[in-house]
């Protein structure tokens, strides 16, 4: 059994090793794809140890800029339009005259009743002299009826006399009782006349339509010549002053929401300046449609330039919560009917219900029971997670993080 | 006794490697086109598995909201919410559109859902980045298969959203990812048209007479308003209370409701059955194609080996080796190139998965089902070579 | 009585039928000692391959009777069962080339014999080795065919139809490559395996330069063979 002397390492056995290690690599390869990738690989996560802060709540709505006051300036009769005073944009005073509708025959009308008016009064005069002659005649008759009265007493006249004075002197009553009745139907006919004639002025006066309070026109509606209906617009107004945002919360995320409280107006003509304003009030009425509170926000300083029906952006800041725990947004899952998160356990994880507080806009909400602080929330995973899942912690899970807004 | 196959191939390794790695190309392939089809039954899964509900219902005799335009009122909700076994309900509305950023025009599936609750159906279970949504407006959260970054700000139609949370194998059924918005946003996005359409529509409706009406003043805005907003909603997601059957649930919805109703199974099978149906049949002719490819290229590669080697399995044969070990050293060489193909094959598709553009799941049973293919290919194309081998005369070697 | 060696009586081989058959050998008669070296000489086409592969058990004789190291292995039907088995074991092949197996290296081209017939590889490579040695190309053992010289590769087949120890070698024009110096070599070594094994063993060629070391020949013309005695020149 000799073997040969001289064993050199020949090239087959180089290659041999050579070639094992090659298909050792593949396999290690193959080995490593299926462990890393797949579904035998254990589900990667972020983790974030529960920290105690404030959390700053905010409720956040969009709206319209709406005004306080608006008045639809109109006549209360049909009519047609004759003139419009005043175009949109003016800026008008309370009393101002803004328009004016036809008066058709209102003028002629006030014209008939002035002669009316005239005619009773000479009527009443005549009335009136009436009464003086009765009254004469009333006197005459009085004192002829005493003188009578006297003779008859001495016995110079009959009683037949006596009788025919008596009876011309109540004639001479009545016929006063006739001239004053004649004279106060005379008066009251003029009354009438008189209010007749006032209302009809006001007729007047309601075709011209004037401003209520100072304002803005904002629209007109009407040119003269067009045929409005009672309680249609010529004119709209505003008082600009007024001019306040109408937003709408959802009602699920409107808790706290309350007259006075401050907030950030972000308005779309000019969103990198953001308005200072108030909760100015709280309707009573919510919109049970679309499930929405609705606020009316005033602003502090009203801005140049504000148009209505613009949208805005509202932010209302709620008073900041005590320092608790907090958790991002993103950790909060639901199991069942349970609200919780995911907590680290080595490579396992374990479901821990917690109860929540308020929300901030930036994503953190308040932990009021269920955790302790420097626990290890999972926050971002890559798939669902179960409560057999097996996690392995990394830093971040993407690398496309632009800028972080909250 | 000594390997035959092993020498052989040790001898000619680069030959044999060259050839492995051009068959594991290959098979390559063929598991990858297995890995299109497994990801597109699996991106209808995550699509239901995503929208977390147990039920899903939409307008009646249609198969929607994926497979089907579906639409309904959108307080239809509130009565599904008192019907017994419901535990929580849910407005989305879903519509496939072009998402603009400053850099790129991805096609997304614009989700509508209800943001004002937490962890109602069909929000987005869980995040790779930022946060979920907290204003009720204007707030997007995204996929990271649309390319957006956080902070970023993208155009959905009329507005500007901001891109605040990412989320993974969020996608629709055809493989577009997922952008969630809240629902009011979306539905107004699903109808308001550009400016010049609600011009066109406003202009139309002030020439209609019978709306547009002197005497009753109000009339023409209050048509306009109403024209201009949108309760429609695609589908109603419902999560069940524990203890309740899906179907159980879902024959009351559909008998009294006038409304159609899909349990989980149900969904799985529109969409898996019917949307995939004609995609699955594509690439099964694929892969039988490939594997008759495979087969043939073996069986070249293996026949051309072994008639590279006549001479010497004739000097074999007369020096007394079996017949049954000449069989075996080319089942051997031919197995051994299977197996090296198929282990280069797999590896190549793990690598170039992710770079598809579809979802790509290679799944290991799907591996090994393919080993065994491969295994059984091989062998059966050893076989015209074998028979080659056999009919050698070992006569040949003595000459003259 | 049963000897070692080889002994051939009335072997005939006709190919085809009737009209069109040929008689490739008519009734040929041979007998080969153990350690004896026999040339068989004839032009082409007399018959030699068709007796070396009759005698090699590749094809089957039309009649007659073969005794191959003692055991008969054809006497007008083929009396034994496996056929390979004995062209591995019983029967030693040397060609007209080497035709070593390129993807074995050469300790393993002479071990593969004995490991076909069940021997353990250490075993069979110590034999092989020893061969090797024996035929002063042990210094290649772990080389690759290709890389031996022609000579070298020739000794390495002879040591590769040694391998298994068989009562018999058949030998084709193993000298057809060769130089004379190479021939002699090869003949030489011949003469001292089959006296050292106590191997019969039959030399086919038409080479002059070694026809003249054979002490018997048996020359073959048209399928028929004539014993004659050699001139038997040394080898040294």
């Amino acid at each position: 059994m000799n073997k040969p002397s001289r064993l050199k390492l020949s090239a087959p056995v180089l290659r041999r090793w050579g070639l094992g290690l090659l298909l050792a690599l593949l396999v290690a390869a193959l080995v490593f794809v299926v462990m890393r990738s797949g579904p035998l690989a254990p589900i990667r996560v972020t983790v974030q140890r529960a920290e105690s802060t404030a959390v700053s709540p905010a409720l956040f709505g969009i709206g319209t800029v709406e005004a306080r006051r608006a008045y639809m300036i109109g006549p209360t009769t049909a009519g047609r339009v004759l003139r419009v005073v005043v175009d949109v944009g003016d800026r008008v005073k309370a009393g101002q005259l803004l328009a004016e509708m036809d008066p058709l025959d209102i003028d002629e009308r006030a014209a008939a009743l002035d002669a009316s008016i005239a005619r009773a009064g000479s009527a009443a005069l005549a009335v009136q002299a009436q009464l003086e002659d009765a009254l004469a005649k009333k006197e005459l008759a009085a004192i002829n009826a005493r003188r009578y009265r006297d003779l008859a007493e001495q016995n110079f006249i009959s009683t037949g006399a006596l009788e025919a004075k008596l009876q011309e002197q109540t004639s001479a009553d009545a016929g006063v009782s006739g001239a004053n009745a004649n004279l106060a139907a005379a008066r009251e006919d003029m009354k009438r006349l008189a209010a007749e004639r006032a209302g009809l002025q006001q007729q007047r006066d309601n075709v011209r339509l004037m401003s209520p309070a100072d304002g803005v026109v904002i629209s007109r509606d009407a040119e003269p010549g067009s045929t409005v209906v009672a309680g249609q617009a010529v004119l709209k107004l505003i008082e600009p002053a007024t001019l306040w945002v109408k937003v709408r919360f959802d009602q699920g995320r409107s808790a706290g929401l309350a007259e006075g409280l401050r907030a950030d107006i972000m308005l779309r003509s000019n969103p990198a300046l953001p308005q200072a304003g108030q909760v100015a009030r709280l309707e009573v009425v919510s919109d049970s449609v679309t499930e929405e509170r609705i606020a009316q926000i005033s602003f502090d300083r009203l801005p140049v330039g504000l148009s209505l029906g613009e949208l805005a952006e509202v932010t209302v800041s709620l008073p900041a919560t005590a320092p608790g725990l907090v958790v991002s947004n993103a950790s909060v899952k639901r199991r069942g009917d349970k609200a919780g998160v995911w907590l680290a356990n080595g490579s396992d994880v374990r479901f821990a219900p917690l109860r929540l507080g308020q929300t901030g806009l930036d994503g953190s909400v308040q932990v009021l029971d269920g955790l302790q602080a420097g626990d290890p929330v999972v926050v971002f995973s890559e798939k669902e997670l179960t409560a057999d899942s097996r996690i392995k912690i990394v830093d971040a899970l993407t690398d496309t993080v632009a800028s972080q807004k909250p | 006794m000594i390997s035959l196959a092993g020498r052989d191939i040790l001898h000619s390794w680069g030959k044999f490697v060259l050839t492995g790695v051009g068959l594991g190309l290959l098979i390559g392939v063929t598991l990858t086109m297995a890995g299109v089809y497994r990801g597109m039954v699996d991106d209808a899964r995550m699509l239901l598995n995503n929208s977390r509900a147990d039920l899903w219902v939409v307008q009646q005799d249609t198969q929607g909201p994926y497979a089907e335009a579906s639409g309904i009122r959108d307080d239809v909700v509130r009565t599904i919410l008192g019907m017994p076994g419901v535990a929580r309900a849910a407005n989305v509305t879903y519509l496939t559109m072009q998402v603009r950023s400053e850099a790129t025009d991805v096609r997304a599936m614009v989700v509508g859902f209800e943001t004002g609750q937490p962890g109602l159906p069909g929000a987005p279970g869980y995040l790779v980045a930022g946060r979920y949504i907290t204003r009720s407006h204007y707030e997007a959260v995204a996929d990271v298969k649309t390319g957006f970054a956080l902070g970023e700000r993208v155009r959905i139609r009329r507005h500007d959203y901001t891109v605040v949370g990412l989320t993974r194998r969020m996608v629709s059924s055809g493989g577009d990812p997922m952008v969630f918005i809240p629902l009011k946003d979306a539905q107004e996005a699903q109808f308001l048209k550009d400016n010049d359409a609600i011009l066109n529509d406003r202009a139309r409706t002030a020439a209609n007479p019978s709306l547009n009406r002197p005497g009753v003043p109000g009339l023409l805005e209050a048509i306009q308003a109403s024209q201009a907003s949108n309760h429609n909603v695609n589908a109603v997601l419902v999560q069940l209370q524990p203890g309740f059957e899906a179907e159980a649930v879902a024959e009351p919805i559909r008998r009294w409701k006038h409304l159609a109703a899909f349990t989980r199974v149900q969904m799985e099978e529109i969409l898996v059955a019917k949307l995939i149906a004609t995609s699955a049949k594509q690439i099964a002719m694929f892969l039988v194609i490939l594997a008759i490819v495979s087969a043939a290229i073996v069986a070249f590669i293996i026949y051309t080996m072994t008639l590279g080697k006549i001479r010497e399995i004739a000097v074999l044969k007369l020096i007394g080796t079996r017949n049954r070990t000449i069989a075996g050293m080319i089942l051997q060489q031919a197995l051994g190139l299977g197996l090296i193909g198929f282990i280069v094959g797999k590896v190549a598709a793990t690598f170039w998965a992710p770079i598809f553009p579809k979802y790509v799941l290679l799944e290991p049973a799907d591996a090994a089902r393919g080993l065994l293919a491969v295994m059984v290919i091989c062998a059966l194309a050893s076989t015209l070579a074998i028979r080659a081998a056999l009919k050698v005369d070992p006569a040949a070697a003595i000459g003259g | 009585m049963v000897e070692p060696g080889i002994r051939i009586e009335g072997l005939s081989k006709r190919y085809g039928e009737g009209s069109a058959a040929v008689d490739a050998l008519k009734d040929v008669n041979m007998v080969v000692a153990p350690g004896e070296v026999v040339g068989l000489i004839g032009p082409s086409g007399s018959g030699k391959s068709t007796l070396l592969k009759c005698l090699g058990a590749v094809i089957e004789p039309t009649a007659g009777r073969m005794v191959l190291g003692g055991e008969t292995i054809y006497d007008n039907g083929w009396k034994i069962p496996d056929l390979r088995a004995l062209r591995r074991d019983r029967i030693g092949f040397v060609f007209q080339a080497p035709y070593l197996i390129p993807f074995l290296d050469v300790t393993d081209n002479v071990a593969l014999l004995p490991m076909l017939a069940g021997r353990p590889n250490a075993e069979a490579r110590a034999r092989a080795l020893e061969l090797l040695n024996a035929l002063d190309v042990g210094h290649r053992a772990l080389a690759q065919p290709s890389e031996l010289s022609g000579g070298e590769q020739q000794r390495v087949s002879i040591a590769r139809a040694l391998a298994n120890r068989p009562p018999v070698i058949l030998a084709d024009e193993p000298t057809a490559p060769l130089d004379s110096e190479r021939a002699l070599a090869v003949v030489r070594i011949l003469n001292q395996m089959a006296v050292q094994h106590q191997t019969a063993i039959i030399v086919v060629t038409h080479d002059e330069k070694i026809i003249p070391t054979f002490k018997r020949i048996y020359h073959i013309r048209d399928g028929r063979t004539v014993e004659e005695a050699g001139q038997g020149l040394s080898v040294q």
